[in-house]
C-alpha cells in the first residue's frame, strides 16, 4: 500500500526565492499536521501535491505522481482553503452539488451527497440560505462541505478554525477528528494554531525555510529531544528535603511549592529512584508523572526559536 | 450546529464519474441556470429579443409589400424583405443588454469572491473554464441574437406560401435561413466572447460592466461616427453593432447607402468582429491560464 504523501528531493524556485529546497518527506497517518511560520513552503508544497504547478524532483499523492495526474490527484483530494470559495448568489446545497458535479458525479449523485455533506456539517435547515448571509462559523462549515462532497481519499485542510469562537472551533475540530473513521478518509491539516494539532493530529510535518525540519508522529515530536521534560512529583509535605536528596543522588531538581518539585534524573537512572530516595527520606510520595513537552514548545524548538530547555 | 454529527448512514461512492473532458459542461449548465435567476440577469434581454421578433413579425406581414427605398430614392425591395436585416440592429441591442448583465460579470464575480480556487482545486482544467463559461454565455447569446432573425426568416418564408408564385417565392427565400444563422452565429460570437475579456481585468462586476459599456458605447460609438463621416469602412467596422448590421444589410442584399452601416462593405465587418471575437478569447485563455495555479494556498 503507497503511503498517503511521499516527495524526493521536491523542490521550487520563484526567481530567486526558494521556496522549496529538495523537500524529501514520507507521510502516512490518520490526521497530519502540517506546521510552519509564514513563507515556510507549506502553501506551495501543497500547490504541488495538487498539481498545480511545475516544480523539480518527484512527487507522489496517493501512489500517483503530481507532476503528471494532477488532474486525477484533485479528483481524489478535496480541498478547504482558509480563504474565501464561494460563488455570489449560491446556497450552500447548490454550491455543494456544483463542486461535487465538477468533480464528476452524476447530477443526481451530487444533489444527494450535497445534502448529506451539509448535514454532516451541521448545517441542516440552513443549507438553502445563500451563503452570503452566512456567519463566519457556518460559511467554514461550507467550505468543509464543499470539500468532502465529492468523497476524496485525502482532504487538505487551510486554517479550518480560522476566525471561530471557542464553541464553533470546538465543533469544527470534532468534525474533522471524526472523518477518518467515518468518511475513511486521510487529513492534511495546515494550520497555525498548535492546540488544534495537539488536540487532533497523529502526524506532523514541519517545515521552515522551505525545508522538512520534522516529519513523523506528535509523540516522536514531542520527544524529538531524545528526553522526555522531567517528572512532576507531588509529595504530602516538604518537597525541599526530597530535593535536596535527589540532588545528592544526581538529579536536578526545581521545588515549584512544598508539596511539588520538578525532577531531571541523571544519565541511566529510572523513576524508581525517586520512590527509593523518598522512602529513605521519609517523605511520602502522592503523584509522579513525566512532564511532556506541549506540541508548540517542540515546533519552536525544531524551528530554531525556541528558548534552550532547563536543564 | 451544537457539534452532534449527522451521517445519514453514508457510504463511499463508488460508481462512475464524468470525464474531465465533458466537465466544462457543468460549468456551461451552472452558468445558464445562475443566469436564469431574477429579471435582472437574462430575462430582461429575453423579453426585449421577443418584443423585436413579435414587433418585426408583425410589420412583416401589416406592411408586408410596402417599398424601401434607399439613400438616392430608389426602391431597394419589399418592406418583408428588409425587416430581417434592419430588426438585427435590436437583437444587437437585447444581446448586449445580456452581456452586460450577464457577460460581464462571468470571470469578474468568480475573481472578486474567490471561486478560482473552488474551480481550481478541483480537476476542472482552464480550458473547461473557459470553454464552459464561453458555451454557457453562448447559449444564452444565441436564444437572442440567433433565434429571433432566424424566426423572422422562418415567418418570412410562411408568408411566402400565400402568393400566387409560392414555390418560386419559397425558393427564392430559402437562402434567408442559413443568413439569419450567419449573422445570428457572427452576433454570438462576438457578444459572447468580448465582453467576457473586458471581465477579466476586474474584480467586481460593475467595473467589469463599465468597461464594457465604455469600450461599447462610448469609444466604438466614436469610431464609428468617424467612419460614417469619412466613409470609411474600416474604420466604422470597428464598431460592433454596426459591423453586424453591414454584415445582415450585405448579406440579404439591402443596399441602403445610409447609416452608420450603409457604408460598410462585408470584408471589413466580417474581419473587424471576427478579429475582436478572436482577440477577446486570446485574452480570456491567457488571464485564466495565468490565474491558474496562482490562488490555491495562498500567495507564495
Amino acid at each position: 500500500m503507497s503511503k498517503i504523501i511521499a516527495t524526493q528531493g521536491l523542490g521550487k524556485r520563484y526567481g530567486a526565492v526558494v521556496a522549496l529546497d529538495k523537500v524529501d518527506a514520507v507521510i502516512d497517518g490518520k490526521i497530519i499536521g502540517l506546521l510552519g511560520p509564514n513563507g515556510a513552503g507549506k502553501s506551495t508544497l501543497l500547490k504541488a501535491l495538487l498539481g498545480l504547478i511545475t516544480f523539480d524532483g518527484d512527487a507522489r499523492v496517493l501512489g500517483m505522481s503530481a507532476a503528471t495526474h494532477g488532474s486525477e490527484i484533485r479528483d481524489r483530494v478535496g480541498y478547504m482553503p482558509e480563504q474565501e470559495v464561494f460563488i455570489a448568489g449560491m446556497s450552500a446545497v447548490e454550491l455543494c452539488t456544483y463542486a461535487a458535479e465538477l468533480s464528476g458525479l452524476p447530477r443526481v449523485e451530487a444533489i444527494q451527497r450535497a445534502h448529506a455533506a451539509l448535514y454532516y456539517a451541521g448545517l441542516e435547515d440552513k443549507r438553502y440560505q445563500p451563503i452570503e448571509t452566512y456567519s463566519t462559523g457556518m460559511k467554514q462549515r461550507v467550505k468543509l462541505a464543499q470539500a468532502l462532497v465529492h468523497d476524496p481519499q485525502l482532504l487538505f485542510l487551510d486554517e479550518p478554525t480560522n476566525g471561530l469562537d471557542p464553541h464553533s472551533r470546538d465543533d469544527m475540530l470534532t468534525l474533522i477528528a471524526a472523518l477518518p473513521e467515518r468518511r475513511g478518509c486521510s487529513i492534511v491539516l495546515s494550520t497555525h494554531l498548535l492546540p488544534d494539532v495537539e488536540r487532533i493530529c497523529d502526524q506532523a510535518l514541519i517545515m521552515h525555510h522551505g525545508r522538512v525540519r520534522f516529519s513523523g508522529t506528535i509523540d516522536e515530536l514531542r520527544g524529538a529531544r531524545g528526553v522526555d521534560q522531567g517528572l512532576a512529583v507531588e509529595v504530602k509535605a516538604d518537597a525541599a528535603r526530597l530535593a535536596e536528596v535527589l540532588v545528592a543522588e544526581g538529579a536536578t531538581c526545581e521545588v515549584t511549592s512544598p508539596v511539588a518539585l520538578v525532577v531531571d534524573l541523571p544519565d541511566g537512572a529510572t523513576n524508581a529512584l525517586v520512590f527509593r530516595v523518598a522512602k529513605a527520606a521519609g517523605v511520602q510520595v502522592r503523584a509522579l508523572h513525566v512532564r511532556r513537552e506541549s506540541v508548540e514548545a517542540a515546533f519552536l524548538r525544531v524551528i530554531g526559536e525556541a528558548p534552550k530547555a532547563a536543564s | 450546529m451544537s457539534g452532534k454529527i449527522h451521517d445519514l448512514g453514508y457510504q463511499r461512492y463508488a460508481g462512475p464519474r464524468r470525464a474531465a473532458a465533458q466537465r466544462w459542461r457543468v460549468i456551461a449548465r451552472n452558468l445558464i441556470s445562475t443566469s436564469w435567476k431574477g429579471w435582472a440577469r437574462y430575462k430582461v434581454a429575453m423579453f426585449g429579443a421577443m418584443a423585436t421578433t413579435l414587433a418585426a413579425g408583425a410589420a412583416m406581414f401589416v406592411l408586408k409589400d410596402n417599398p424601401v427605398f434607399n439613400a438616392f430614392g430608389d426602391i431597394t425591395t419589399r418592406f418583408s424583405n428588409a425587416i430581417i436585416p434592419k430588426s438585427i440592429e435590436w437583437f444587437s441591442r437585447a444581446a448586449f443588454i445580456l452581456s452586460v448583465t450577464v457577460g460581464t460579470r462571468i470571470v469578474a464575480t468568480d475573481l472578486g469572491s474567490g471561486a478560482f480556487v473552488f474551480y481550481f482545486s478541483r480537476s476542472t482544467r482552464p480550458r473547461d473554464y473557459v470553454l464552459g463559461k464561453f458555451v454557457g454565455l453562448a447559449v444564452l447569446v444565441s436564444t437572442l441574437s440567433l433565434a429571433g432573425p432566424l424566426v423572422l426568416a422562418i415567418v418570412r418564408l410562411a408568408l411566402a406560401s400565400d402568393a400566387s408564385d409560392a414555390a418560386q417565392e419559397v425558393a427564392h427565400l430559402l437562402p434567408n435561413i442559413p443568413k439569419a444563422i450567419a449573422v445570428g452565429l457572427l452576433g454570438t460570437f462576438v457578444y459572447s466572447t468580448v465582453p467576457v475579456a473586458f471581465s477579466t481585468f476586474a474584480r467586481s462586476s460593475r467595473t467589469a460592466m463599465a468597461l464594457w459599456a465604455a469600450y461599447y458605447l462610448v469609444l466604438c460609438g466614436i469610431v464609428s461616427e468617424i467612419g460614417e463621416h469619412t466613409h470609411s469602412s474600416w474604420v466604422g467596422a470597428l464598431d460592433i453593432p454596426t459591423a453586424i448590421d453591414a454584415v445582415a444589410m450585405k448579406l440579404f442584399h439591402l443596399d441602403l447607402f445610409t447609416g452608420r452601416a450603409g457604408y460598410i462593405d462585408l470584408a471589413p465587418a466580417l474581419i473587424s468582429l471576427l478579429a475582436q471575437g478572436t482577440l477577446a478569447t486570446i485574452v480570456v485563455v491567457a488571464q485564466i491560464r495565468r490565474a491558474h495555479g496562482s490562488g490555491v494556498g495562498g500567495q507564495t
